[in-house]
């Protein structure tokens, strides 16, 4: 790999100890992937904020690490394993909010904006068309490459750390325009009524490692966020391109080498599959974080209602987007916990749950492994009728 | 020395560094301070995090030694400074090897292991190949069977050993050599044997042996199993004459 002048003082140490490290690792991950060179990035988002993902090791790391880096550009973090107010309501202990305190004062010391979330792109880290980021966090990668035309590889933790400390990363996979084109063509005539997740998760599963050609319905910005989201957690898929006649944007379909479609029958056996049974102790949204419109959507139908109380509830969010709708919160917080900061993915629910109820395709890969939950998939719409009257 | 693919996490035990999976041929064994060789690295992203705890414990392996690099042991070993070095065939090393590595220079070097370089033609004619037995006079692997084998001497091209071992000993020289492929390495105890290996044809069937062979045969290619062969000789072969 080439290195400027620049870039070798970083990596001989003549700028510190953290630089030179950062450096180590950006070029050693792009000897692995055979980048020719560095490129600027604009922003990063770093994974590895819960103290549930990263245990006692990450928070050794990233204190020892905080003494020596600072980032360079806009980056941002990941959720939490608590909302930082309401922890206790969570059922969080008090020594795993000290470890996470601990983390949380590391990462702000490097100077990592504290925006907990990870739609880091609702929340004022919005990437543009064409900008090269280093973005770790499988829904936000795969968000910021499909639907906003930004370009990142699906970083670790470390390596978006390490590219926001020297402010750029190795030019390799999709931060290469040949890389983006889609390698197989995905027919979906129909979606049924709030079966966007499991339709993104079948995508996932179909696709493996290649970037799908998505030939479906139109769909809105939210339904991207659960759709892509489901997609990159059921496969090792970062990035998608789908057809929009609003947005004209044309998709060089020249690499497809494989056709394949999805009916409405395949979505249901998707959803037979994961559907579990109707005894839950916690149901949980927000997987993506929701956003304003997904809270809005929420209080409207919830508004005429009263809560049943059967098991505790938990609506997802960032705090960026929690303090512009207020009025929503208000009325969602009559039917259970509004969080910010946290998700049922990287909180310890298993200390308090055993089984989970979510609308969301992601969750339904991380529930029954790192969360060690029982889970059940159900529309948003199911939800919402279950837990009220 | 793992034969398998490892995870930090959950494989190797953060607070003493011994080995916990129980697919890995060193189950219960330690890494503290000794070089860990294994194929690469498989499992959560939080391996990365459990190496630099291993490194803080004083329970770090010396150096890393992998087939090939992936992300989250190449992270691990930076943050936690193990030197690593990869593209190396860990199927040659051996569990109690002594072993230098050179992270910056990227090498391995095993001290006490030599490498020794012979070629091997396999000799094809009309559909069969040629198996010789080796002789009780000669230096190693007696009795066993190989194709026309012999140390390659300095100043010496492969192909040069490969016809001057031919003519030594099936006194072959009408031979046109079909195929050469790049060389292959088998450990055999403090040898590693890289075998330049040639695919060659011969007229005449008729041959004849020297004092290093018993005895020999023509043999189908599906038939090499019944042989008790020199090292490798069944992955030469298969290389030979495959696509």
């Amino acid at each position: 790999m080439h290195l400027t002048k620049q870039e070798e003082r970083t990596l001989s140490g003549e700028e510190g100890f953290g630089r030179q490290k950062a450096m180590e690792l950006v070029v050693a991950l792009g000897e692995i992937y055979r980048a020719k060179r560095l490129i600027p990035i604009t922003s990063a988002q770093i994974s590895g904020a819960s103290f549930k993902t990263i245990g006692d090791a990450g928070i050794k790391f990233l204190e020892d690490f905080s003494h020596e880096a600072k980032v360079s550009v806009r980056a941002s973090l990941n959720p939490l394993g608590l909302d930082e107010r309401r922890w206790q309501s969570m059922g969080v202990d008090k020594k795993f909010f000290d470890k996470q305190a601990r983390i949380i004062s590391a990462y702000k010391s490097m100077g990592v904006e504290l925006l907990y979330t990870c739609t880091p792109y609702l929340a004022g880290n919005r990437p543009r068309q064409g900008q090269h980021i280093a973005w770790a966090e499988s829904s936000a990668t795969v968000f910021a490459n499909s639907y906003l035309g930004a370009m990142t590889n699906r970083e670790g933790g470390p390596s978006a750390l390490a590219a926001a400390v020297i402010g750029k990363t190795a030019e390799y996979g999709l931060h290469l325009e040949e890389n983006r084109r889609p390698r197989v063509r995905i027919d979906i005539k129909v979606i049924p009524d709030g079966m966007v997740p499991l339709t993104g998760y079948l995508v996932g599963k179909l696709a493996g490692k290649r970037v799908p050609f998505v030939n479906g319905p139109s769909m809105s910005e939210d339904e991207h966020k659960s759709f892509g989201a489901a997609m990159a957690a059921a496969g090792a898929v970062s990035m998608y391109a789908f057809s929009d006649s609003k947005r004209r944007k044309s998709t060089n379909t020249s690499q497809i080498e494989e056709r394949l479609s999805i009916d409405a029958r395949d979505i249901q056996d998707c959803a037979d599959g994961l559907k579990g049974d109707d005894a839950w102790d916690l149901v949980a949204i927000g997987c993506p974080h929701c956003s304003p419109s997904e809270l809005r959507t929420m209080a409207r139908a919830l508004k005429n209602r009263t809560p049943r109380k059967k098991s505790d509830v938990w609506f997802c969010t960032s705090r960026m987007v929690f303090a512009r709708c207020p009025k929503e919160v208000a009325v969602l917080r009559k039917f259970g916990n509004v969080l910010c900061d946290t998700c049922m993915v990287v909180a310890p629910i298993e200390s308090s749950y055993r089984r989970t109820a979510s609308d969301s395709g992601k969750a339904m890969v991380y529930l029954p492994t790192l969360g060690k939950q029982k889970a059940s998939f159900r529309s948003t719409k199911q939800l919402l009728e279950a837990i009220s009257r | 020395m793992s034969t398998f693919p490892i995870s930090f996490l959950g494989g190797v035990d953060p607070a003493s560094g011994t080995i916990l999976d129980p697919e890995c041929d060193s189950e219960g064994e330690n890494i503290s301070g000794k070089v860990f060789c294994f194929p690469f690295g498989k499992g959560s992203t939080v391996g990365s995090y459990a190496m630099y705890q291993l490194k803080l414990g004083g329970h770090a392996p010396a150096a890393i030694i992998n087939d090939s690099a992936e992300p989250i042991i190449a992270t691990g070993a930076i943050i936690a400074d193990i030197p690593m070095v990869d593209g190396v065939d860990v199927s040659l090393l051996r569990s109690g090897d002594l072993v230098d590595v050179d992270a910056d220079e990227e090498y391995v070097e095993l001290p006490d292991v030599v490498e020794k370089h012979v070629v091997t033609s396999i000799v094809k004619s009309k559909g069969k190949l040629l198996l010789l037995r080796r002789s009780d006079k000669v230096g190693s692997y007696r009795g066993q069977w190989a194709g026309v084998s012999g140390f390659i001497e300095p100043h010496e091209r492969d192909d040069e050993a490969a016809r001057r071992e031919l003519a030594e000993e099936i006194a072959a020289e009408k031979i046109r050599i079909v195929r050469k492929i790049d060389p292959l390495r088998f450990r055999d105890k403090g040898t590693i044997w890289c075998v330049h290996p040639f695919l060659v044809e011969v007229k005449n069937t008729k041959i004849r042996i020297d004092w290093e062979h018993r005895s020999f045969e023509w043999i189908s290619p599906d038939e090499i199993g019944r042989f008790r062969t020199v090292p490798g000789l069944q992955q030469v072969i298969s290389r030979l004459i495959g696509d």
